[in-house]
């Protein structure tokens, strides 16, 4: 399904645009892309397997609330997620696997998932969306 | 899209677009800027976000954004804007998600030859006492309930525990306590980031520098506020850390589904907001007001961390190694404010997104030892350029609520600063101009290059033509400690 992201300017703080066939995908990918943007995936052996499961007001608030978990558990105990399993996703409820280990370098500190213009939009390869993160 | 020609120029440096320009504006945009600083504001989407601003209930007279505006996420950087307290609301997106960061600025007796001999060893001992870090650990750990009288209580917490002077309450905005705190509308996640971090810097353009008064521009202020040519001072920039985020986070999430109840709409999700006299519009105020208070209490632990690093490298070797509080002021707030309206005066929420208060001179919020003057304001510049004291102005309050730039304010992303510029050349650069460096990662220092922002003297220019605050010193650094 090849990379699924990649990074767009913004000018103080940075930004992903994410795609995904469906919601599952986009999801994915998203979390894919902030273990990208925060370290090099391939160095992390995944050694911790977290089961998470979320609800949300829309798709946007849940797709913010599965990134803003992600940093929260990265920060309280050093583990960088890099795989992801959904098991189950609507666009309020999310219950999944997330995967990861200590990364060997922060290369950028994430402090939060922001709302900025965020929508998910329905595209020619499926769901996309940009998120900008604080930093 | 809104452009150059739409704006209308008012004043030598203030540049308005009439309200008829979007139809969702409520009031006109302002911004702060010269010929060169306005065309910056078309390159990214600052303008837009300023005009989404301008769409918020309640707002009164304009939106406006100072001269080291750039886009941001909601609020424009830079962003100021005041809302009627009875119809008006009160927005997360508005003060952003490190709640109440700002600077504070300690003066020193000494003068820079007196501690060139020993810079090293005070940045290195710096740099071991002050923590960074994204996650990184404070100089104090506390309990929940500790947590929650902190948060309550401010500065005046770190005065009882012994990690402050009186004098340095009476030298922070707010005296280092923001009313109205309710720990009671702030999460368990949010206190749990925050009980480890209280005296931590952080990371991004978190930092403490130790700098020299290189140029007096008016003797008079300077002398109020304890400066002179030649002396060592030292900044410190940082604020409420994990506990901040996660107010914010928790509440710009939470007030998604209050948009809609209360049937505002608004053309970016990220400016979400409640009404100021609502259930949801007083938990944020109860909880922003905490995290307001962390930030001063996480400064005030650093500012005593620098003493007590002071003492330990200076101690017998110079004359006088104490440092006294300049200001600390705050630059992502909102805060209720009584202003003149139309030959009225009127309690507003005043938002400032990457923006300081510049209170002028009579003022019963300005110290009592500076009253007479006006309230000092720091601008930091660009990592390893210079930084400006400044002092509030009348003029400022009819101008612009009070309010002023609080840095330089970039203009290229991090991302391009990463690709372009190498952290190991900034370095040396740095250290050849006798700059003092200890950084986490090189990386991080590539991002806060010099060419990645404004030049802040242009800015304080524009802030000085425009009356929006003064100048009274120019600060060039000796010793830069980043997260």
């Amino acid at each position: 399904m090849g990379r699924g992201f990649e990074e767009v300017s913004h000018t103080a703080d940075v930004a992903l645009r994410i795609w995904g066939r469906d919601l599952a995908e986009l999801f994915i990918n998203a979390a894919r892309g902030l273990a990208w943007l925060m370290a090099d995936p391939d160095t992390v052996q995944p050694t911790v397997a977290v089961p998470l499961e979320l609800t949300a007001y829309d798709a946007e608030t849940l797709l913010v609330s599965w990134l803003g978990e992600l940093l929260y558990r990265n920060e309280r105990d050093g583990t960088l997620f890099t795989t992801f399993e959904i098991e189950e996703i609507t666009p309020t409820h999310l219950r999944g696997v997330a995967k990861g280990g200590p990364a060997q370098e922060i290369r950028q500190p994430i402090k939060a998932v922001t709302f900025s213009d965020l929508a998910i939009r329905r595209a020619e390869r499926g769901l996309e969306v940009t998120v900008v993160f604080d930093v | 899209m809104a452009e150059k020609k739409d704006f209308r120029r008012v004043d030598r440096f203030i540049w308005e677009l009439p309200k008829e320009a979007r139809e969702d504006m409520r009031v006109p945009a302002r911004l702060f800027a010269d010929a060169e600083l306005l065309d910056a504001a078309f390159r990214d989407r600052t303008v837009d976000q300023l005009i989404n601003t301008t769409t918020l209930p309640g707002i009164v007279r304009y939106a406006m954004a100072m001269p080291d505006f750039h886009q941001g996420y909601g609020f424009p950087i830079g962003g100021v804007a005041a809302m009627r307290t009875d119809t008006g609301v009160i927005s997360p997106g508005g003060v952003g998600y490190d709640i109440n960061c700002g600077i504070r600025l300690l003066g020193t007796y000494l003068e820079q030859e007196e501690i060139a001999p020993y810079l090293q060893d005070l940045t290195t001992v710096l740099y071991r006492a002050c923590p960074s870090g994204v996650g990184g650990k404070g100089r104090v750990r506390v309990s929940g309930r500790e947590l929650d009288e902190l948060v309550t209580q401010g500065a005046r917490w770190a005065l009882k525990r012994g990690l402050a002077r009186p004098e340095d309450l009476a030298h922070t905005e707010e005296e280092g306590c923001m009313p109205g705190a309710d720990p009671s509308q702030v999460s368990p996640r949010a206190k749990e980031r925050g009980r480890p971090q209280v005296g931590s810097l952080g990371a991004g353009n978190h930092f403490l520098e130790i700098d020299v008064v290189e140029e007096i521009y008016d003797p008079e202020v300077a002398d109020a506020f304890g400066l002179r040519e030649n002396q060592v001072v030292v900044q410190i920039h940082c604020g409420s850390r994990g506990f901040g985020h996660q107010v914010c986070d928790d509440y710009v999430k939470g007030l998604q589904e209050t948009v809609r109840k209360y049937g505002i709409q608004l053309p970016d999700r990220e400016l979400v907001c409640a009404p100021i006299d609502s259930p949801e519009g007083r938990a944020y105020y109860g909880a922003m007001a905490c995290a307001v208070n962390y930030a001063f209490v996480n400064r005030q632990v650093l500012a005593m961390g620098v003493r007590e690093a002071f003492e330990q490298v200076l101690a017998g070797k110079v004359h006088n190694f104490d440092l006294f509080q300049i200001y600390d002021v705050a630059h992502n707030i909102a805060k209720f404010e009584e202003h003149e309206v139309d030959g009225r005066r009127m309690r507003l929420c005043v938002h400032r997104k990457g923006a300081t208060r510049a209170f002028g001179p009579g003022l019963p919020q300005v110290p009592e030892d500076y009253r007479e003057v006006g309230q000092p304001v720091l601008v930091p510049g660009s990592m390893g350029t210079a930084s400006y004291v400044l002092v509030g102005t009348r003029r400022a309050m009819d101008l612009s609520w009070g309010s002023t730039c609080h840095g330089a304010g970039r203009v290229m992303s991090r991302h391009k600063a990463r690709k372009k510029i190498w952290g190991a050349d900034l370095r040396r650069e740095m250290e050849e101009q006798g700059i003092v460096v200890r950084a986490g990662s090189n990386k991080g220092l590539a991002e806060e290059a010099p060419a990645a922002y404004k030049d802040v003297s242009r800015v304080v220019e524009v802030v000085h033509g425009a009356g929006l605050a003064c100048k009274v010193a120019r600060l060039r650094p000796l010793a830069v400690i980043k997260g």
